[in-house]
């Protein structure tokens, strides 16, 4: 999802929840259930963007920690965690994928108006994994495209042994 | 269209279908009651007018033919016989998936109506009077399109099937035209048509259906015998090799195929019945499903020490695995199934090449599960072609070389344990691991020291981008295909190997798995951490010996019976943490002819092993092949043996080398 | 499958009229709103099918048809053009540019399912 893409809608319905300090807005419509903690299977190998499997209603869902992807430093976590099960386009199918939240927040509705392009370079974040950022109540909020980070995590080169 | 007139369509449509459903079921006790089959013939009649006014030209297209042959059986041409009526209820049942634009993926359709043609077929032409019974006279239509037809979107298949709504029959594809795969031009459209038209067909129907594309077409209103003008449908030209490149049209044109009726026929005599193969996927997820609950039964009837529930959940787990295998056999279908596409393939292969071929099958019925079949067509026709196209010589060649002057090619399929072998082997030029070092090389797929085996160097060649051919010929070898068979292949959780030799063959072997569903797994436990191994590669399990739980600089190897066996120690291979305990074992697995030990920490036990895909995001893992859900809800990983039989073999041939410097 | 058709046109209630025709008869809609935005959207996702206008903003019907077929992933998508008008010249054009084939407005729906039924099957 880019910027130009949602901008002629009026408004995005998004859950906020966050990763370290950082808040992030994920689009509602690729939410499909919000989960407390699960017993994760670690992958081996599998690296730390995507360090390992939960089962979700009988089906293995890869578990992604975007902190790696979007370069956010880890604070460790609490009794807050969820897991967010969300629905992603995946090499043109219609992939189920799970990521970590150290706390979910809310489901809000914002102005598209509102959400502006992500500044280069600033704070490090890799510019293409980020659909555009918002200033929320506490400081910025980020809307991470997670299309193209999962699409980038399933096309990783087999760099390692395992 | 809106969406209430579309309702009062389907409603009338309810009402028309009870009736018609009603008429038929007692046509079959009264077929000479004219009264039953004009309202059999009524309501034929409404369902295509209704359909055709709100829009459903593909259910009024379908119930126009049916109707004509119920035109006939009111005329008393045709008597109102079983078979009529079968398919006639047959008819019926496709309506509402007709009515909701469901697609007829088995042509079902097409072949109800191909059996009710053959029955007028089969009727004696007319006598001289009875003129309106002879059948319309009939019209030539020819046309073929013209520019890029295919680059603008046309889709000649929708315009045959428009075509055929106009009643046309006798569809001959022309495809003199057809160029060499080489100068094959996507955007244009090569295949002509040809075809009877009934001669009430305007010329205003066919500006109609020639309305968006450019075409060149000739209507001869001229009157002419049926099918007498048209060249036999028996297809003179060979259709072009590569089908799946050419748009649709390859495939659409032969229309008159011949209707499977007679084949149900006999089956419903005998003891088989047919089953949508969607509904052995969903059996086999119901099973899957109760094999994962079955488990956790097991678990909580453990913990409860309760001797009633324990003894109950042991019969449900014995019923769940004679269910399994039943489900599992079930989906079994002979290679058979297969082989008759290499069979015209290698035909027209050899022909187009000039290099005569003989093509025998070993094992014809060895039988996979469906799933793997399906998958395994496109992988054999790459192999296949490959092996004609760069294995084999031409017959002068042949003859150079002191061998007959046809070639063989022999596809053979056998199971050897949880596993079935198909092997394509040649008696060609073989293939020369010199030749093909050096090409890896240029194309930096290995470095100028890596140390492979010859067995290794072959396999090179499934590597993306790979090519052996130093010329590209129009066939195979432009660098792609076979690392997609490669892919195709690890996808099945199966593994391929090259035997060549030079200026005697080649032989590519693929190693499938029987079933993709459900195994028998042996569950280990890794630093508390619990994965899951094949049964059908386990060899044996063994201690480890003392003196080998510190890791060697000269490699790991344990000596069972006087062979070397390389093993890995999965708590270093996973990063795990921490040191294990004191007595660890090693699960001794295989894969093709060569094993590995894995050195784990704690045996759990065997397991029903519910086989469930990794995502994409997890596809660089290889390491994996798949997970599973244990008795308490909890993931379990599937080891792929194959790859760490690679990973084991990869340790010791360094050392082999080494040893081999030395001495 | 369900199949996509991508409606480009600059005027809300005729993308509306479209969309909402093809989505009762089954079809995805996407839309877009001038020729740029069809051209994006047209190759960042498959599409089946496209209608577009003539006269946009930004980028025209045929300029936006011109450049879809210079693409590679844009050939073989069948185009309808919708026109005020029936000269056979813009006809010709659209055709040259790479259209398939062509609507005259005002439409009514059945017109429109009837003509992506024959593009599209």
């Amino acid at each position: 999802m880019r910027l130009h893409d949602i901008r002629p809608q009026k408004t995005l319905t998004v859950v906020t929840m966050t990763l370290g300090v950082q808040t992030l807005a994920i689009p509602a419509h690729l939410l499909r259930e919000i989960l407390d903690p699960l017993p994760v299977t670690r992958v081996p190998g599998a690296g730390p963007h995507v360090p390992g499997v939960v089962n979700v209603r009988g089906s293995v869902v890869p578990l992604a920690d975007l902190k790696h992807a979007l370069s956010i430093p880890d604070e460790g976590h609490d009794d807050r965690r969820r897991i967010l099960v969300l629905e992603v386009v995946l090499g043109g199918e219609v992939a189920v994928v799970a990521i970590s939240a150290d706390a979910v927040h809310e489901v809000t509705t914002i102005e598209t108006q509102a959400i502006e392009p992500v500044p280069v370079s600033a704070q490090g974040w890799p510019p293409d994994y980020l659909t555009g950022l918002y200033r929320g109540a506490q400081g910025f909020v980020l809307i991470p495209a997670l299309e193209t980070i999962f699409s980038n995590l399933a096309n990783r080169p087999m760099a390692n042994l395992l | 269209m809106t969406d209430d007139m579309s309702a009062i369509f389907r409603e009338e449509l309810r009402d028309l279908l009870e009736s018609l459903e009603r008429g038929l079921l007692d046509l079959k006790s009264r077929p000479t009651d004219t009264g039953l089959i004009n309202q059999v013939f009524r309501d034929l009649h409404t369902v295509k007018g209704s359909g055709a006014m709100f829009g459903f030209t593909a259910l009024a297209a379908f119930i126009h033919e049916f109707e004509t042959v119920f035109d006939r059986v009111r005329a008393g041409v045709i008597p109102a016989g079983q078979e009529i009526v079968r398919l006639a209820l047959a008819a019926k049942d496709e309506i509402p998936g007709l009515v909701d634009g469901d697609p007829d993926p088995d042509g079902r359709r097409e072949a109800i109506l191909g059996a009710l043609r053959d029955i007028m077929a089969g009727q004696p032409v007319a006598e001289a009077g009875a003129e309106d019974l002879a059948g319309p006279p009939l019209a030539r239509l020819r046309f073929r399109l013209t520019g890029a037809a295919l680059a603008m979107g046309a889709r000649p298949d929708i315009l045959l099937e428009e075509l055929r709504g106009l009643g046309a029959a006798h569809i001959v594809a022309d495809v003199s035209a057809v160029p060499g795969l080489d100068r094959l031009d996507v955007d244009t459209c090569a295949i002509g048509w040809s075809m009877d038209l009934p001669a009430g067909v305007t010329f205003a129907q066919l500006e109609d259906v020639f309305l968006f594309v450019d075409a060149d077409w000739q209507h001869d209103p001229v009157k002419a015998p049926t099918g007498a003008d048209a060249p036999a449908p028996q297809d003179p030209t060979p259709a072009p090799p590569v089908a799946a490149m050419a748009p649709p049209p390859v495939e659409t044109a032969p229309s008159v195929a011949a209707p499977p009726a007679r084949d149900s026929r006999a089956d419903a005599a005998g003891a088989t019945i047919r089953v949508p193969a969607e509904r052995l996927d969903g059996l086999m997820d119901s099973v899957g499903e109760l094999v994962i609950l079955e488990a956790r039964l097991t678990e909580l009837a453990r913990e409860s020490r309760d001797p009633a529930l324990i003894a109950t959940a042991e019969q449900i787990t014995r019923l769940a695995a004679g269910l399994r295998d039943t489900t599992m056999t079930m989906r079994m279908v002979p290679m058979r199934s297969l082989v008759g596409r290499f069979r015209r393939l290698v035909l027209d292969l050899s022909d187009k090449l000039g290099k005569p071929v003989e093509f025998s099958v070993i094992g014809e019925d060895t039988e996979l599960d469906k799933t793997v079949i399906e998958k395994l067509a496109d992988p054999l026709v790459h192999i296949l072609r490959n092996a004609i196209d760069h294995g084999m010589e031409t017959a002068a060649e042949r003859a150079a070389s002191g061998k007959g002057g046809t070639g063989l090619i022999e596809l053979s399929a056998a199971h050897a344990g949880a596993e079935v072998l198909i092997r394509v082997r040649d008696d060609g030029r073989g293939m020369d691991p010199a030749r093909i070092r050096a090409k890896a090389m240029a194309q930096g797929l290995i470095a100028a020291d890596t140390v492979l085996t010859d067995a290794q160097i072959f396999t090179l060649v499934f590597e993306p981008g790979f090519s052996t051919a130093d010329r590209v010929t129009e066939l195979s070898g432009r660098g792609v295909g076979m690392d997609v068979v490669r892919r195709t292949i690890e996808s099945l959780r199966g593994s391929l190997e090259i035997e060549s030799r030079l200026g005697e063959g080649t032989s590519v072997t693929l190693r499938l798995p029987l079933t993709l569903a459900i195994i028998e797994g042996l569950l280990i436990e890794v630093a508390g951490e619990r994965y899951t191994l094949p049964m059908a590669s386990v060899q044996e399990i063994v201690e480890l010996p003392p003196e080998k739980t510190q890791p060697k600089r000269t490699g790991d190897f344990l000596d069972i019976r006087g062979r070397f066996v390389p093993f890995l120690r999965l708590r270093a291979l996973f990063d795990c943490a921490g040191q294990p305990g004191p007595a660890q074992n090693v699960v001794i697995v295989m894969s093709g002819e060569h094993r590995v030990g894995l050195v784990v920490d704690r045996i759990v036990g065997t397991n029903q092993t519910v086989i469930k895909q990794m995502s994409k995001l997890h596809a660089s893992v290889r390491a994996v092949s798949g997970a599973t859900i244990l008795g308490d809800g909890s993931v379990a990983l599937i080891l792929d043996v194959a790859h760490l039989v690679g990973m084991g073999r990869a340790q010791t041939e360094p050392q082999a080398a080494a040893r081999e410097v030395a001495a | 499958m369900q199949k996509t058709v991508l409606t480009v046109d600059d005027s809300p209630s005729i993308r509306r009229m479209v969309a909402l025709t093809l989505e009762e008869a089954g079809y995805t809609v996407i839309e877009a709103v001038d020729g740029q935005d069809g051209l994006k959207k047209a190759l960042s996702q498959p599409v089946d099918a496209i209608i577009t206008d003539q006269n946009m903003p930004n980028l025209d019907g045929l300029g936006f048809i011109r450049a879809l077929r210079q693409n590679p992933a844009g050939k073989g998508v069948p185009i309808v053009v919708l026109s005020t008008d029936s000269e056979d010249v813009l006809k010709a054009q659209a055709r040259e540019a790479g259209a398939l084939g062509w609507m005259v407005k005002p439409f009514t729906q059945d017109k429109l399912l009837a003509v992506i039924r024959k593009v599209l099957g």
